[in-house]
Formats: structure tokens, C-alpha cells, sequence
């Protein structure tokens, strides 16, 4: 049933919201903001599901089949597919930019707590 | 050249400082200043390749380039579209321009650095001003958001470039957790346009989005815009923007603040006048509360600021606001105006930005209370700063009169008197924070002597010099700008039908709209110098009487925290996609 897909990629969005809104703590933060990057890529994958179809790979299709038949028969959609890679690369790149802040701020000031970060504020 | 070479050319535009970030570390090992060299030069090329195209563009073609050959089949577009119209076009002339101007003030400021660092600042500038080019010209959302990252990435690194600095750090944190959920919000906003539509393309979309719209329609188009506002910096998404450019050195916080928040407003001006205007939604109206939100709040904060970069930094917000609410007036006046505006703020705020880079570099000082005098020390930055700040305050020669006329009688066409007279209290309190900044930094009389003082090096002073007088040149001559400029680019966003048609066609041609504007309307002057005269009084008490209350309730909302800032931008989400959906 697709529709838990949908109900468990919301669920861990807030679950992911509420982490960085309500923890102080910089790593949980970060946690919760790959949470929430989590949920998306399960929101894309439910959306590119077709009820019963293949994956949308061409190459070497089963016998009897040409990749013409393959393309215009059931398979779920790549592009959104295509779009989660996308995500999940830019989402490494974000959560390593991330972390060397944290390890950072955790050297130089000895906290994780975000309310003793607030020299920046008015 | 054929439309089609010309298209061919809007690629490599992107592609040049692409390659450039990637060379820039390598080439640190030859030599330190190199990276910073080789950066001038791609920029300057890509500047190049955009002026071949501009003539053909802002005589109203669209210049059309499908990535691959993968050209749209039956209206239907599975290729990545590249398009230039004179809006896109004009945001990416002045990224490369100033972003040029930048690297080469940077080469004499940070110069001395090492190669590792310079290598590093190198190609994370070519990668931002890559970001933003590449997204002022693509035609397909999921590329848009991929450009959004790209410029994003960049700009984390950028604010947390002197590591050693806490301060910087603490900025980054925040630009890292506001910009990152704005990523989910545009790359779920694009997604969820793609799963009803099975479309990318600008013009797809636009074709299909008509008449009553679904629910998931709503549900993207706030996300979108909310997004794009965090990017731009719009209350109330704007909890990171003072942080970063306070914490960045000085040519990064002009460009964060002349050209990365404008990203925020490409992708809102594509999404609410190119994407979503078929259909009926009450987009402009939230636009509008925004746009005017931003203008007030970003002013009464910069009002009472004692940081110099944090002044000018909230000033963005309010001067962002007030491009919005042009862009919301969707009259020509009030777009033209916008447009016009967007390259004004581009050039005085990287103006005023260098400046307080100079003071900041020069001086130590960070804090106005702790400045003054400055104007007997350094005439020539006196006046450059003082170009800036006429020019913010709409004072006749110089640019800022020109755009905030054009939109202000965009509202006022349009019969939207209400924002016409918080936009002009938001311009009040605006020339106050400015007038008041340049009292206390340059004219105040200062006992001690500075302790150490230089002269501005050579590439400073081009730097400098060359924004000035580009906000001289965009005031004296407003018919000039305005005929080939401002109007083409208004004309393709008020017109998105042949603007949407001419991608999926591949080309095409945008009707050239007009729109008037008279320099000595004697309205519009006494409206300008009577909101100088009054800004300054203001500026005097405070300055005497310190900063009125309400700025105190403002100021104790900016409290620092990070959960607090993600609490008002989710917020702001929550609204905005309510007000679509309800």
C-alpha cells in the first residue's frame, strides 16, 4: 500500500522539524535536518511508483520484449528517480559542510548548545 | 550570428567559471595570486558571451537552447531548457560584471593571503557567481533548484572562510540550517509540480497551469515561495542574512548582498509572473505583504544597528522588500521599476559593502560608536560612500530616485495606496539608518587619531570607483536603461504567454511594453526630498534621543538563536501555504 509511503515520509518530516526546532544540541539539529532530507527522497520515490510496473531500466529486457515495449509499458518513473540521486549527492555535500561546522565550533567554543552560540544577534 | 549559435553560447557562460572553480586550487600552487587571475579572466568571459547575446535579447528574442539536443517533442519537454530573456539576462550580466569588480578588489584586499586560501576563495566565488548565472538562465525548475545548491554550497563556505573567527562560524551554522530547509521546500515545490504535470519546463508548466488549480499545485507553489524568499532574505526568512554578511569579509558580503539574494527574487519572479500567472491565485497579494513586511522591518532594524555591516546587511532585507512589492505592483511601471531597482541595489550595496570592507580592513573598527572622523582621513572613500548612500536615498542624479519613482508609480496606477505609504515610511526610516550611519562613521569629529592608516590599494579604488560611477550612470540616464533594459525585461514578465511559448518553441519574440518616466515630475521630486529631509530629522532623534520602542520588540525577536530563526521561516511556510490552500 503506497499511501504508508506517503503517511511515513510525512511523519518523519515533522519528526525531523520538530528536532531542529525544539533540540539545542548543533548535532541533533543536523540530524534532524537529514531526517527531514530522508523524507524527501521516500516522497519522491512513493510519487515515481506506478501499481505493478518495472524498473525503468531498458538495457537487456526479459525475452520477448524490446525496449520500445518496455519504455511504453508499466515502469515507474525514472526522472523522479533521477531527481532523488540528485538530492542524495547534494545532501552529502551539504551534511559534510555541516559537520566540519559543528567540529569547528565544538574546538573553539567547547559547547554543542546552541543557546551559548548567540554572540551574532539585534 | 543565428539564434541558434547565439543559443549555443548561453552554456559556456555557466560552463566558464565552472571551469575556473575547479582550476583555482590547482593553480595556488604556481602561484597565490593566480587563482584570483584566472578568475577575473573566466568572469570577464563570461561577461563576454553574454554581451554577444544581449542585443538580440533585449530586442525582445528569446534565445532558446535545448541542453543536448533534447528539443521538446509534441509541446512536451524532456531536456533541460536554457533560455535568455532580458529579465534572466540582465541578473546574469551583473553577476559576471560586479562579480568581476569583486574578485578584482578582493586581489588587492585579500591578496596577501595564502595560496591555499586564495585557492579556495577562488573557486568558491566562481561557484556562486556559476550558481547564479545558470539559474537567471535556465527554463526548467529541477535545474533551477540544482543552481539554488549550487550558489548555497558556495555560500557556506564563503561565510565561514576565516574559520578562525567565531563569529563566522556561528553565521554559518545559521545560513547552513535557513538555506537548507529552503532547499527541501524548492526541490519538494519542484517535485510535486513534476508528479501532476509530468513537467520541468517553465512553458510546459505554464500551459498547464490554468484555471482552477489542484491542491498539490498550492501545496508547491508555497513551498516554492517560500524557498526562494529564504534566499532573498524576506522577512520573515531573513534570520541568516545579517549573520552571514556581518561575519564575512568584506567583497563576500557585497556579494552575498548585491548578488545571491537576488537568486531569491529570479526564482520568485519566475515562479509567481512566469509559472503560476494563468492561474488564479492570491500570489501578488502575499507578495505584496511580504515585499512590505521586509521593507519596514528591514529599516527599523537597520535604524538602530551599531555594527556598520549589520546596518547595511538589514538595509538588504528592507530594499529587497521594496523590489518585491514592485515585482507584486505587476504593473510595467512597478516591474520596470523593480527591474530597475534589482541592478541599483547590485551596484550601491557592493558599493557601500567594499566601503565598510575598507573601513573594517583599515581601521579595525567594526562598531559606528567607535568610528568617526573618517571623512578628514579617507576624502575619496567619504565620497564613495556617500554616492551610496545619496543613491539608496533616492536623491535626484543618482539611481535609486529613477527606480523608487518607477515603483512607486506602479502603485499608485494600480490604485494600491496603503503599500504606497508604508513603502514610503520604510524609504524614511531607510535615509535615516543610512544618514545616521554616515554621520557617526565619517563626520562625527573623532578625538584620537587612528592608529594605523593606508591608503586604499589600486584595485580598491578601481573597484570602487567603477560601482560609483555606474550608480551616477544608472541615474543620469533613466531613458537609456529604461528603453533597453528595464522595459524588455518587464515586457517578458508581464507577457509570460509569449515568453512560455517562445521555449517551447524553441525562439521567439516578446512585444516591447513602454513605460514612461519623468525625471523632473514634480510630485516625485518633492516626495524624494521631502522623505530626505524627514529621514535626516529622524536620524537626529535618534541619534540624540536613542531609537524609538518598537525597534526595541524588533531587536529582542532577533535573538540569536537558531531554533527561533527555523521557527519563523516554518512559520512563514505554514502561512503562506495557508493562505493558498484555505
Amino acid at each position: 500500500m503506497i499511501a504508508v509511503n506517503y503517511l511515513a515520509a510525512a511523519a518523519l518530516f515533522c519528526l525531523g522539524l520538530y528536532t531542529v526546532l525544539t533540540r539545542r544540541n548543533l548535532i541533533k539539529m543536523v540530524m534532524g535536518l537529514s531526517l527531514m532530507e530522508t523524507s524527501t527522497y521516500l516522497l519522491f520515490i512513493s510519487m515515481a511508483y506506478r501499481s505493478g510496473s518495472t524498473a525503468p531500466v531498458l538495457l537487456n529486457p526479459p525475452k520477448g520484449q524490446s525496449p520500445e515495449q518496455l519504455a511504453a509499458g508499466n515502469v515507474a518513473d525514472p526522472v523522479l528517480q533521477n531527481f532523488c540521486l540528485t538530492a542524495i549527492v547534494i545532501g552529502v555535500a551539504v551534511t559534510a559542510v555541516f559537520l566540519s561546522v559543528v567540529v569547528r565550533i565544538a574546538q573553539h567554543r567547547r559547547t554543542l548548545d546552541a543557546d551559548c552560540i548567540r554572540e551574532l544577534r539585534g | 550570428m543565428t539564434q541558434a549559435a547565439l543559443g549555443s553560447l548561453l552554456p559556456l557562460a555557466v560552463a566558464a567559471p565552472l571551469a575556473g572553480a575547479a582550476v583555482a586550487p590547482l593553480v595556488a600552487r604556481l602561484s597565490p595570486r593566480l587563482p584570483l587571475l584566472t578568475s577575473l579572466v573566466t568572469l570577464l568571459g563570461s561577461l563576454g558571451l553574454l554581451i554577444a547575446v544581449a542585443p538580440s535579447v533585449f530586442g525582445g528574442q528569446v534565445v532558446v537552447h535545448y541542453l543536448g539536443g533534447w528539443r521538446p517533442v509534441r509541446g512536451s519537454a524532456l531536456g533541460i531548457a536554457v533560455a535568455a530573456d532580458p529579465f534572466g539576462l540582465t541578473f546574469a550580466l551583473l553577476s559576471a560584471g560586479i562579480g568581476a569588480v569583486l574578485v578584482l578588489y578582493t586581489l588587492s584586499e585579500l591578496g596577501g593571503l595564502g595560496p591555499r586560501e586564495l585557492g579556495g576563495y577562488a573557486a568558491l566565488v566562481q561557484l556562486l557567481l556559476a550558481g547564479l548565472i545558470g539559474a537567471a538562465l535556465t527554463a526548467d525548475t529541477v535545474d533551477l533548484f540544482v543552481w539554488f545548491e549550487v550558489a548555497a554550497l558556495a555560500s557556506y563556505g564563503l561565510t565561514g572562510f576565516f574559520l578562525e573567527r567565531p563569529p563566522a562560524l556561528e553565521a554559518a551554522f545559521k545560513i547552513l540550517v535557513l538555506t537548507t530547509i529552503a532547499g527541501f521546500c524548492v526541490f519538494m515545490g519542484a517535485g510535486l509540480l513534476y508528479n501532476t504535470h509530468g513537467a520541468l519546463n517553465y512553458g510546459q508548466l505554464a500551459q498547464d497551469l490554468t484555471g482552477p488549480l489542484q491542491s498539490a499545485d498550492l501545496l508547491a507553489l508555497g513551498l516554492l515561495l517560500a524557498g526562494f524568499a529564504t534566499k532573498a532574505g524576506l522577512v520573515p526568512f531573513h534570520g541568516w542574512l545579517a549573520d552571514a554578511h556581518t561575519a564575512a569579509p568584506g567583497p563576500v558580503s557585497a556579494l552575498f548582498s548585491g548578488l545571491m539574494v537576488n537568486l531569491g527574487i529570479v526564482g520568485i519572479t519566475r515562479v509567481a509572473l512566469q509559472i503560476y500567472p494563468a492561474a488564479d491565485t492570491p500570489v501578488l497579494g502575499v507578495l505584496m505583504v511580504v515585499g512590505v513586511a521586509s521593507a519596514l522591518a528591514g529599516a527599523c532594524l537597520a535604524l538602530v544597528q551599531d555594527d556598520l555591516k549589520r546596518l547595511l546587511a538589514y538595509d538588504t532585507v528592507s530594499q529587497v522588500g521594496v523590489i518585491t512589492v514592485g515585482l507584486a505592483s505587476a504593473q510595467p511601471a512597478g516591474v520596470a521599476g523593480a527591474v530597475y531597482h534589482l541592478i541599483n541595489h547590485a551596484l550601491f550595496k557592493s558599493l557601500l559593502f567594499l566601503c565598510a570592507g575598507a573601513i573594517v580592513h583599515r581601521t579595525g573598527q567594526t562598531l559606528l560608536s567607535q568610528m568617526g572622523g573618517l571623512a578628514r582621513t579617507w576624502p575619496g572613500l567619504a565620497v564613495a560612500f556617500g554616492v551610496g548612500v545619496a543613491s539608496i536615498a533616492g536623491v535626484p542624479p543618482f539611481n535609486g530616485y529613477v527606480s523608487l519613482g518607477l515603483i512607486h508609480s506602479g502603485l499608485t496606477d494600480s490604485g494600491q495606496y496603503v503599500p504606497y505609504a508604508l513603502l514610503l515610511a520604510a524609504q524614511l526610516i531607510t535615509i535615516a539608518a543610512l544618514s545616521r550611519a554616515a554621520w557617526l562613521a565619517f563626520l562625527k569629529p573623532r578625538a584620537e587619531d587612528y592608529e594605523h592608516r593606508e591608503l586604499l590599494r589600486p584595485g580598491m579604488q578601481v573597484g570602487v570607483g567603477i560601482l560609483a560611477a555606474s550608480c551616477v550612470l544608472f541615474g543620469v540616464a533613466p531613458s537609456y536603461v529604461l528603453e533597453h533594459i528595464a522595459d524588455p525585461a518587464a515586457s517578458a514578465l508581464l507577457q509570460p504567454a509569449q515568453y512560455t511559448t517562445a521555449i517551447l518553441q524553441g525562439a521567439g519574440h516578446v512585444m516591447q511594453l513602454r513605460t514612461e518616466f519623468d525625471y523632473a515630475d514634480p510630485a516625485e521630486l518633492a516626495v524624494a526630498l521631502s522623505s530626505v529631509v524627514l529621514g535626516i530629522l529622524l536620524a537626529r532623534r535618534v541619534l540624540r534621543h536613542g531609537p524609538p520602542r518598537v525597534t526595541d520588540l524588533l531587536r529582542r525577536a532577533h535573538n540569536g538563536s537558531v531554533n527561533d530563526y527555523a521557527a519563523y521561516a516554518i512559520s512563514g511556510l505554514i502561512a503562506v501555504v495557508a493562505t493558498f490552500m484555505l
